[in-house]
């Protein structure tokens, strides 16, 4: 305690030449060590974002797990492609009810250090509980682990945002949040790379491939999980000491949600809200289901397979600042939303029509995921007024998972009975419903600007100018 | 509608043999390329009074052209395909030239100079691999190798039980006459061939396409006790070449999964430059009756090699038509691989493949994803040009009204 109350007497704020004079007094060892202990001075900032970031690193490296390891398990579980998708429904289900009540829950009910501690356990024993599954040969309970999984995943992204807010302020915010999202995508990345190579590794340790195999491999990927409850526990204690020293208050979402909102909503609201579900559905199911594509349609190695699938988050990751920059830059947030959804398109159609080299196509379907991102999300705040905007974006979310947990489990239906061409057609159809949306108000718009220059045309006579006109003459 | 009867005569002292025919007529063909449908006609051609011996003979008459098939059990099993640019061709069989030493020219297609095409296909082993500790799914041999079967030495159903007229079907089903380990006590290899009257696709997987130019073979084994926990089974197919060298084999990758999901590839066997005779499969075979995606195993075929007679189980129908030709070639597929579906889930294996002259069968995409297809890329744009074109208009007459006023 003691020593505490000296930090808190140098960090006091006084002359620059008292502190100064202090400093000088001290090695510099103990002045880089001052720096990393005071919350209020960047090395410590910088220590708390590497938590910060690290603390979503467990979450998304799971959270595509299945993908990276689909043929063994559907071979070792013996399940087919519709139950195996089943796995990211069920991530998605709890997500439409928790992206309301995320930042209700981190506001009022357990608090941020409390809230992230919490949602990383439920991670944690979410991705322990997926691994047991496989151990116990018990698909059930494998679906139950992505289940507590999914209650954890996404409340875990908006602790990670609330911690960013109350950290960092301003300009540094932007690239806080752009590094999280980086981070994300290293940890799917690396995720699609290594959890193949791991399991060859476990297979032949263990001498032969089967759910054994299969769970040990899951819970050494959880071990990621551990890390980021590490990192929670780290931050919860770094955020109560800066509360004490530095008396800032707890982090809030400060969302507020009012479901009744919803009724507000105008039609350009929902018209971004259908453009989220029809693009993101066309984007993580695909991935999920990508390796078995590119190994039996382009005959690529499993490795080749799993790194071309992870393409689209390695490109996401540096490129998601770059189109944040561009498009803060030029505004014009629907002519992106446009490029990035007939990008898609084409890369879709390239996939499914062509016998080319897929890296174009899914260097393509990254750059285009990461353009949209960027331009999307920031339109909802232009379009709603500030306080619906937690229920609008809660909402968006929702619907989100709605759609990805609906159409992964079709999909996987597609693929059973009818191969990888039709469910390519299913995606482009479901994209291009973004543009039929678009045109569709565009047309309806269109014929209301006839329709009222029409009426004009027509009852031209009862325009009050000419009337004026013709009564002064 | 009427009947078509055509009993073998033999030669010599060989009595007229009982012949079961089924026919099935079809609409008059409207032909505009190639034959698009057949009159197609199976008939078992038995040595009376000795009906073990056996051969199934599929003739497929189309408006110029006459197709037979003729399979053979005696020996290994064989097919013998034979295209004549007539419609009034028979097949004329000697059964005691066949069954002799020596039985060239106990089988023989009348007219012969209306001959066009003609060779025949053997289906001469059985392989079976051991693919346990074998982590390399691609390598040959897939495994340890037990002795294999030689399907010379089997004995076969009498086939006119088996047939179907309503599909222009029948099974041969056989196992081997010495089976000192009982193996094959409560299974059996059976050969499901089928004739087609016109053009078409199963609904079984893979649903080939086939026309009416070809019959389709389907390779099943079952209920065989296996020699190992994971073995794989091979087949070894003999072919005669159409001159001193081998005929091709390509493989065709394509965009299309449609009707094999997660299958993009058609195997092909050419016997010169078309039309000629053509063998086609899709390289996946089924462990399960239904055969759906999760039971599908791959088929590795071997590249062709030019073998010599002596080396292969001879077959009498192929040495009664083509007499002292010997320019064999052969070719072995391995179902499944070490990982994966497999024999061993329910013991049980089937192959197919399509055999037939012409023009090979080629699958294009159904009307199903074109009229998605259509529906996607086609509305947003026909809507987009029509919105722009109503701004347009609206537009200028907007502007017409400003000037008059």
């Amino acid at each position: 305690m003691e020593e505490e109350e000296e930090e808190a007497r140098a960090l006091l704020p006084r002359g620059s030449d008292e502190a100064g004079r202090d400093s000088r007094a001290t090695p510099a060892a103990s002045g880089a060590l001052q720096a990393l202990c005071d919350p209020s001075r960047l090395a410590h900032r910088l220590v708390v974002l590497l938590l910060m970031c690290f603390l979503g690193f467990g979450s998304y490296f799971c959270y595509d797990n299945p993908a990276a390891l689909q043929i063994q398990v559907k071979r070792d579980m013996q399940v087919n492609t519709t139950r195996f998708m089943l796995l990211y429904a069920w991530y998605s289900w709890p997500n439409v009810v928790l992206c309301f009540f995320g930042g209700f829950l981190i506001d009022r009910v357990f608090g941020i250090r409390w809230g992230t501690i919490i949602f990383s356990c439920f991670v944690c024993i979410g991705q322990v509980v997926f691994a047991l599954g496989g151990i116990f040969n018990a698909f059930w309970l494998m679906e139950l682990g992505r289940f507590v999984f999914g209650i954890g995943g996404e409340s875990l992204a908006v602790a990670q945002n609330t911690y960013a807010v109350s950290w960092f302020k301003g300009k540094e915010l932007n690239l806080v949040f752009g590094l999280q999202l980086s981070m994300a995508r290293i940890g799917s990345t690396v995720n699609m790379n290594l959890m193949g190579w791991l399991y060859s590794k476990v297979e032949a340790s263990l001498g032969s491939a089967g759910h054994t195999t299969l769970g040990v491999t899951l819970m050494i990927g959880g071990i990621t999980c551990i890390l980021s409850l590490v990192c929670a526990l780290a931050l919860a204690y770094l955020d109560q000491r800066a509360e004490r020293i530095l008396h800032k208050e707890q982090g809030k979402t400060g969302e507020v949600i009012k479901l009744t909102d919803v009724k507000h909503f105008s039609l350009p609201l929902w018209l971004i809200f259908i453009i989220c579900v029809c693009y993101y559905v066309a984007i993580f199911p695909f991935i999920g289901l990508g390796k078995v594509f590119f190994t039996e349609k382009f005959g690529f190695s499993s490795q080749a397979a799993s790194a071309i699938n992870s393409v689209v988050y390695v490109i996401s990751a540096p490129m998601s600042p770059v189109f944040g920059l561009l498009v803060d830059k030029t505004g014009k947030n629907i002519i992106w939303v446009l490029c990035a959804v007939v990008t898609t398109l084409a890369s879709h159609i390239m996939l499914a029509f062509t016998l080319w080299n897929p890296w174009i196509a899914m260097c393509l379907l990254g750059l285009s995921y990461s353009l949209l991102a960027c331009a999307l999300w920031p339109m909802v705040a232009f379009v709603v007024p500030e306080h619906q905007l937690g229920t609008a974006y809660g909402f968006m979310q929702s619907i989100q998972n709605l759609g990805l947990a609906v159409i992964s489990i079709i999909a996987g239906m597609i693929l059973d009975t009818r191969g990888y061409l039709f469910l390519e057609v299913f995606f482009i159809a479901c994209v291009s419903s973004v543009f039929k949306t678009i045109y569709s108000i565009v047309f309806i718009a269109a014929l209301f600007i006839i329709a009222r220059a029409w009426k004009q045309l027509r009852y031209g006579n009862d325009n009050p100018i000419c009337k004026t006109k013709r009564d002064t003459e | 509608m009427s009947g078509y009867e055509k009993p073998s005569w033999g030669w010599g002292y060989c009595a007229p043999s009982p012949v079961l025919l089924l026919s099935l007529l079809t609409a008059a063909p409207l032909g505009l390329l190639g034959e698009e449908t057949r009159q197609v006609s199976l008939k078992v051609i038995s040595n009376w009074p000795d009906f073990s011996q056996n051969l199934l003979h599929i003739q497929a008459v189309g408006t110029n052209s006459t197709l037979h098939y003729v399979w053979s059990s005696l020996g290994p099993p064989a097919v013998l395909l034979v295209a004549a640019n007539t419609p009034n061709s028979t097949l004329s069989v000697n059964w005691s030239l066949l069954l002799s030493s020596d039985p060239d020219g106990g089988l023989m297609v009348l007219p012969k100079e209306s001959i066009q095409f003609s060779s025949a296909l053997v289906f001469t082993r059985l392989f079976e691999f051991d693919s346990t500790n074998m982590s390399d799914a691609a390598s040959r041999p897939p495994g340890k190798s037990y002795p294999p079967y030689s399907l010379a030495n089997f004995s076969w159903n009498n086939i006119t039980d088996s047939l179907d007229p309503a599909t222009l079907s029948a099974t041969f089903r056989g196992h081997p006459v010495h089976d000192p380990t009982g193996a094959f006590a409560n299974g059996s290899l059976t050969f499901r061939v089928q004739a087609f009257s016109t053009s078409g696709r199963p609904a079984q997987p893979p649903r080939l396409l086939h026309s009416a130019d070809t019959c389709q073979l389907e390779v099943a084994l079952a209920g065989v006790s296996p020699r190992g926990n994971r073995s794989l089974f091979g087949l070894e197919v003999a072919t005669l070449g159409p001159g001193p060298g081998c005929p091709s084999m390509q493989e065709l990758h394509s965009i299309d999964d449609e009707y094999a999901p997660a299958v993009f590839q058609l195997d092909q066997l050419l016997w010169g430059s078309l039309p000629s005779g053509f063998m086609q499969w899709r390289p996946v075979a089924f462990s399960q009756k239904q055969g759906s995606r999760e039971s599908a195993m791959p088929c590795q075929s071997s590249p062709l090699y030019p073998t010599l007679a002596y080396l292969l189980p001879q077959s009498p129908v192929v040495r009664a038509f083509f007499k002292t030709q010997n320019n064999f070639c052969a070719f072995n597929l391995t179902f499944g691989a070490s990982t994966g579906p497999g024999y061993w889930d329910q013991h049980y294996l089937s192959w197919s493949m399509l055999l037939g002259v012409g023009t090979p069968p080629v699958d294009a995409l159904s009307p199903l994803i074109l009229g998605i297809m259509a529906v996607a890329l086609g509305a947003p744009a026909l809507m987009l040009l029509a919105g722009g074109l109503f701004l347009l208009l609206g537009h200028k007459r907007y502007s017409e009204y400003q000037s008059i006023n």
